[in-house]
Parts: structure tokens; sequence; C-alpha cells
């Protein structure tokens, strides 16, 4: 090759080599189309709405920059984007969006976690409306009328709903009544027909699995005096691991399976929710849940579908996916154990006073000893916080290996207010009925009859000075061994 | 010429005359020094893969210096910057891609320029030094390839590297020492990854210049082999001048090199697979394609047979110079050498190509 040619030759390739590093800047700013982050892609009609709202609201865009979603090209039409038939539908600078957007909405790209969302009690925590808590927010300790906002209880507005859903109205200028929204409860009716909020666990607009992994995005809402499962895991071996290893977690990986990406402590998800070797993740979060803990008696989770006539995943199927949870970190002789300690507190708990307690309360009401409203009188009220507040925390604790909930928040406090109180006011209640005469006292003699047969049962006796001999001669060993040991 | 351009003239003179007294080199001497005429065979492309490699090292350099503005080395933070490379950093991407293609590249030509000169005998007298610091060249890179791949601490970078090191773990003797020595303790921990970050960014390539340096050195002291074409022995220049037609041959290959990387990197830009996970081994742990032949022989054989083998196997390939001595005293005419490297060279392929496809 003579020089001239290898010249020539060298100004030829010099020529592509150039094309291609022109294709490569062609490349580089396409991938930075807004600016600091690249990869981000955004469709034309999204660019208008970040172009504006990262003026208005810049937060909402930065922390829609950081998701998932913005690396993948969903933007903000792509959520919020509305056809005119939809009920909540309205012209935002030139283009036709909706503020809410619902399950179904999500359900286009997460069909799979909507179905089984769809199916979970999750979906249905709107049925609270209408029921005895609701009355509480509504009635006892809101306003309907002159203090109502829009017609509807402020106590139900910022409270209940929050967590359980609102049922979402849109007003005619096509916006939601501020009564109903915001609200981003994991039961939420939304306007078209669909039930539930992804945000309520995914948090907008970052949509991040760390934070729908943390126990504090359950913590939003199962907490406080009637369900602490928050702080019940906080007390518990899994909780004081997780706060002890966070950094170990690998809250972000996908997937996310105990043993595998991470094995330092679980979380509400990894029990509830998320996969393992052997699980699929569900978003149905009763399919490893094996008792309702909620009602005032316990029951099997299949016991009410099983009454309807529904079929439904048996329990015994459910406790078996859980147990394959727990064998990522425990044995089987280990599992097999917590269940059965579990198991005995929450039959001790329906026995000795979830079953009694109601029973007696259905008596009254039916024959008339109570009055037909509800929480007018003190033994509702007592009867409400044995089963609704301490009865939980006490099953609950027991259901998370949390003792002190179990035991002192728990069963004591159940059984001072079962014995210092709900007894004294049934036999208060019906003595009063009984003095007035009439058939009301026929009914109040019917009740103390079952009350003093409750009373009589073995578990109760010691209340009546009628403790059995063999159970006085264990008590006093008891005392004589702590004695001896504690040289007391 | 006026009297302006004179004094301009003379003004650079003096400077000319000013270096010179400081540093005393004759630019004459150096021309002949550094532009020795070359023999006609190196018209031809093939035997200009020995310089290649050289060229595709300056890109590594280059690239690898860009890369260390935002690489961490730490295990809480080397994917991310990995990640940050690709997908944020302008033309990080790219730069990322032509070091990932680059070095792929530089193991190919670092193999063809070997291959080249075994076929053409260009290690026998007196060049057998020279072909063992080749063969040095080749594990370096090698080894540059390993330590970089490690680098990136995502699944099968992170596995790779756990293979790897427990290769060399199951050498005899200094074997666990070594394997303990790179890893910085019994496992892979953030120590090993700052150990192959160390080995690829100082020693390796410091190694590798040195002994780059060296082998030119060496080629220059011997000269390049003398070999004659047929149709080059009617020529009446036995030689052509360094420069510029041989360097014209060498930017010519750099500037296709350069061109066929950023093909690459647009068509195959280097991707990130997920996040190295230690307690999570992948279904398929694979090492660099380099290794392939390696890794299926090792798991042909046991791991004491298989290693002892490619232990006695370097030894052959370094020592070959004089292996080949003792064959061609015995068997002049049988030209071993073309057969031994023909089956050596099938041999590797085949069990890369083994690897790759199960």
């Amino acid at each position: 090759m003579s020089l001239n040619t290898k010249k020539i030759v060298i100004a030829v390739i010099g020529l592509f080599f150039l094309g291609a590093l022109l294709i490569v800047g062609g490349i580089e700013s396409n991938k930075r189309v807004l600016g600091k982050k690249a990869y981000i892609k955004v469709s034309s009609s999204s660019q208008n709405c970040v172009d504006c709202h990262t003026v208005t609201s810049p937060s909402l865009i930065k922390q829609w920059r950081d998701s998932q979603h913005a690396l993948k090209g969903v933007g903000c039409i792509e959520c919020h984007g509305a056809k005119s038939t939809d009920a909540d539908a309205w012209s935002h600078e030139g283009a036709l969006v909706a503020v809410i957007v619902s399950p179904k909405d999500c359900s286009k790209c997460h069909a799979n976690e909507n179905e089984q969302f769809q199916a979970s009690h999750h979906a249905d925590a709107a049925k609270i409306i209408g029921s005895l808590d609701n009355v509480l927010a509504e009635v006892i300790e809101g306003d309907m009328g002159a203090l109502a906002l829009n017609g509807q209880s402020p106590v139900a507005v910022n409270g209940c709903w929050q967590c359980h859903g609102s049922v979402v109205k849109i007003m005619e200028n096509g916006r939601p009544d501020p009564a109903t929204w915001p609200n981003t409860g994991i039961g939420r009716i939304n306007p078209d027909g669909s039930k539930g909020s992804c945000s309520a666990c995914h948090s907008r607009h970052r949509f991040s699995v760390v934070v729908s992994r943390q126990p504090d995005s359950c913590g939003k809402c199962h907490m406080g005096p009637d369900h602490p499962q928050k702080e019940i895991y906080e007390e518990s071996k899994h909780g004081i691991a997780f706060k002890a290893f966070k950094q170990d977690m690998n809250l972000s990986a996908q997937p996310w399976r105990a043993g595998i990406e991470y094995s330092a402590a679980p979380t509400c998800a990894t029990c509830h929710m998320s996969a393992t070797d052997e699980l699929p993740v569900t978003h149905d979060v009763g399919m490893r849940i094996s008792w309702n803990l909620r009602p005032p008696i316990s029951e099997k989770i299949d016991a009410k579908a099983i009454q309807a006539g529904e079929h439904v995943v048996p329990w015994q199927d459910r406790r078996e996916d859980m147990k394959i949870v727990c064998s990522k970190c425990h044995a089987k002789n280990y599992v097999e154990g917590f269940y059965m300690q579990f198991d005995s507190a929450i039959n001790l708990y329906n026995e000795k006073y979830g079953k009694p307690t109601t029973s007696i309360m259905k008596m009254m009401k039916a024959g008339k000893v109570l009055t037909a409203t509800n929480f007018d009188e003190e033994l509702e009220w007592t009867y409400f916080y044995l089963w609704h507040h301490e009865g939980r925390r006490a099953r609950h604790g027991a259901s998370m290996m949390a003792p002190d909930y179990t035991q002192w928040h728990g069963f004591f406090e159940v059984a001072e207010r079962f014995y210092m109180h709900f007894v004294p006011q049934v036999r208060i209640a019906c003595e009063d009925k009984i003095r007035r005469g009439g058939e009301v006292a026929n009914a109040a003699k019917q009740v103390l009859a079952e009350l003093d047969s409750i009373l009589g049962r073995d578990e109760h006796k010691w209340f009546l000075g009628k403790m059995t001999d063999d159970e006085k001669d264990r008590r006093k060993i008891a005392a004589e061994e702590f004695k001896k040991r504690y040289a007391q | 010429m006026s009297m302006k351009s004179m004094s301009k003239k003379s003004k650079l003179e003096k400077l000319l005359a000013w270096a010179k007294v400081r540093i005393p080199v004759d630019v004459q001497e150096m021309k002949t020094l550094t532009n020795e005429p070359v023999p006609n065979h190196l018209k031809h492309w093939w035997f200009a893969l020995g310089g290649t490699p050289a060229i595709l090292f300056a890109i590594q350099i280059v690239t690898g210096i860009f890369l260390l503005f935002y690489y961490v080395p730490t295990p809480e933070q080397a994917y991310q910057s990995v990640s940050k490379i690709s997908d944020e950093v302008a033309f990080g991407w790219y730069v990322r891609s032509i070091h990932k293609w680059a070095s792929e590249l530089m193991i190919v030509t670092v193999m063809l320029h070997m291959s080249r000169v075994y076929f053409t005998g260009a290690y026998r007298k007196p060049r057998e030094l020279n072909w063992m610091v080749g063969v040095v060249i080749l594990f370096v890179t090698l080894g540059l390839g390993f330590t970089g791949y490690s680098l990136i601490y995502d699944q099968l970078s992170y596995w790779a590297a756990v293979v790897g090191t427990e290769i060399a773990a199951s050498v005899p003797i200094v074997g666990s020492l070594a394997a303990d020595f790179l890893r910085g303790g019994p496992e892979i921990t953030g120590q090993t990854l700052t150990r192959m970050y160390l080995f690829h960014v100082v020693i390796l390539p410091a190694l590798l210049a040195g002994l780059v340096a060296l082998h030119i050195i060496i080629v220059r002291l011997n000269g390049v082999t003398e070999f004659e074409f047929d149709e080059e022995k009617k020529l009446e220049h036995k030689t052509f001048p360094l420069f510029p037609n041989h360097f014209l041959t060498e930017a010519i290959l750099a500037i296709l090199i350069l061109y066929l990387l950023t093909l690459a990197a647009i068509i195959f830009p280097a991707g990130l697979g997920e996040v190295a996970n230690p307690l999570m081994t992948p279904e398929h742990i694979k090492p660099e394609w380099y290794f392939f032949a390696s890794f299926r022989w090792l798991k042909l054989t046991n791991v004491y047979v298989g290693v002892v083998g490619q232990i006695i196997f370097v030894g052959v390939l370094i020592l070959w110079p004089f292996i080949d001595k003792i064959f061609e005293n015995k068997f002049p005419k049988a030209e071993l050498s073309v057969w031994i490297g023909f089956i050596g060279f099938t041999f590797y392929l085949t069990l890369t190509l083994w690897e790759a496809l199960v």
C-alpha cells in the first residue's frame, strides 16, 4: 500500500469514526432529556407536566425522577391521563387528567398485584363505614350536622377514613369533594368503582419498595391502643433485629427473599407478603394468616367465608405458607412450638373472656336489659375496651411474640376489665332491672344466672373464693419454691 | 528572505541551542535510533498485530483514567458508581463501553500476535527472552481483565471473582496463601475489592507498561525478525522506513480500532447485572470468555490435576523456545512446533467454545 493510499484510507476510516462519534453524541443527548439524570425518558405530553411542576411542586418531580417509573418511561400522563367518560376527568392545561390514580389505573401494568390486592381484606377496609366503629366517629365522637365538613364527620374524614379509605365523591366541577379526598386509605372506593389505593403502602411519587417494606409503612394504621401491631413488632425479637441490622436488609433488592437477598431480620412484609425461594410475592395480606383476631371472639380466617358458602384458601394452607416463611430462619420444631403457644393464648382468650362476655352482652341486648342505643351505657364501653383494645393487644401480642403486650398490656388488662368492671357492671344493671320488675326483670335474672354459671367455671372459680384444693396446693408449693429460690 | 523572518529563525535557533545545552540529545541521532528501516514483510497486515495491543493499552489508560474520576472501590458504592457512570455521567456509558470492548480486543490481539510470532518461529534464537517477556505480558493482560471485571461488583462479576480466587487457592503449596493475599482474607470482602482495585489501576498497569517497554527495547536491540515473502525477493529495497510508512499503517489500525470500538459501544453498550449478593449464588457462574478454556478444563478434571495441568501448560509456554530447540535438534525436519501449536490452539478454542455453548 502506497503512502498516499494509506493517507486516503486513514481519511476514509477517520470519516467513518467521526460518523460513529456523531451517533454517540446523539445517544448521549437523547439520554439526557431531563438534564441531570440520564436514561429518564418521558413522553412529550408528560414533558409539559414536568416542565411546569418542576417549578410549582419541585419535590414531587424530584421524587418521581428517583423512581423506577421515571427510569422505565412511565411519566405523569401514563398514570394521571383520563378519558372524557371518567367521572373525575378534568381539563388541565390542555390535557384531560384525573387526580386520583386508582388500582384500576395501576393494573394496566401491575395486573397480578391488583388481582391479589382486590381479593384481600385490605381492599375491603372501607366496609367499616356503617360499622360500630363508624358510629363512634360519626355520631358519638363526631358530628354529621352543623360541625360536619360537607355533611361528613371530621373524625371520620381525618381519622378512620385515612386508614380504611373514603368513598370518593366527585363534585360538579369534576374535582373530588374535600371531605373524601385527599385520602390514601387502603380500602378507598374510587370514582371508577375500584377499591383501594396503592399509594397507601407505596407512597407517591417515588413508589420505592424500600418504603413499602418498612414496618413504618404498615405502622401508619396498624398501631395504637386497639391494634398495636407496629409496637408489638418493635417489642419482638424480629423488630429488635430489624432496628439493629437495618443496613443489612437490602431493602431495595428485587426480588427480595428472606435467606437469599437478606437474612438479618423480617419486616411485616417479609412474613405477610414477600417472596421466599418457595413462595411468590402476594398482595393479599391474609394469605398466610390463620386466625382472624379482630372480632370479639377470634375465629379462623376462613370461617366467615365458609359460613357464607364461599370457597376460599383454607386456614391450614395459609398457616403452612407462613411456616415456609418462618422456616427460612427457624427450625421446624421451633415453628411448631410457637404455633402451639400462640393457639393456646387465643383459645384461652376466646373461652375465658371473648365468648362469655359476648354471650352476656347479646342476652342483655336481646332482653332489653341494655338499651338499643350503642355506647350509651358504661357496660358497653367496658365490653368494647375488653375485646377491641385489651383483648386484641393480648392476642396480637401472642401472634407476634411480644411478651409485654401479651401480658401487661393484654391479658392483665383484659382480666382487670372483666373482673373489676364487666362483672360488677353486669350485676348492677341486672339488679337494677330486677328491682324495677316486669319482663325485663326476668331477662336480667337469666343474665345473672348465666354470669354465675360462667364464674363457677374452673377458670373463674378463684374470683368467688372457690379455688379447688388442688389449685390451692399448687399455689402454696409455688410460693414456697419462690421463697426458697430467691431467699425471701 | 526578509530581515524579520531571519531574526525569527535566529530566535528559534537560539531556543533550540538553549534546549540542547540543557537536554543534550542529538536530534539526528534520535531520528536514526527511532526510525530504523523495517523489513518489507512488515507491510503485511498480519505483521502489524504486535502494535495493536499497544494501541489498545493506550486507549485503556485514557478511558481508565476517566472511569477513575467516578468509580468508588467500596462494596457499598462500587456497583452504584458503575451504575452512575453508565446512566448519569456524561458519555460515561461510552467511555465504559470502550474500556470494556478494548479489554476484550486487547486479549484477542495479544493472542493473535503471539500466534503469529509462534507460527513464524519468531521466538527462536536470539529472541527467546522476548518471547518469555511476551508470555508474561499475556498473563498480566489476563490479570487486568480479571481484576477489572471484578470491580463492577454485579452478581456475575462478584461470583467470577469468587471462582477465580478459589481456583488460585487450589494451586498446590502456595495456592491458599496466594488466594488469601488476593482476597485479603479467606472470603471476598471489602478488602478484596480494594486489592483488586489496586492491582487493576496501579500494580498491573505499571507492570504492563514496563514489560511493553522492555518488549519493544528487546525488539529494537534484536531487530525485527528477518523474514522474506517470495514476492519480496525481487524487490530492490529490502526495507522500508518506519516513519512515515509503518507509522501510517499503525495509524490506520489505531483509527480502525477506535471506529470498531465505537460501533461496539453503540450496538453492545457495557451492561450491568444485578448488584452483587454474597448470599445468593447465581445459577450459572461463568468467568470472562478468555478464562472459559481454563474453567472447562477444571470442570473436566479434578481440581488438583486441573490446576497442576495448567501450571505445566504455563511453564511450557514460557520455556517454549528452549523446548522447541530440543525438538528441532532431535527431529530437524518434522516441523513439530507447527503441529504442537496447531493442536494446542485447537484445544484451547474447543474448550472455549464448549464452555460458551453449555
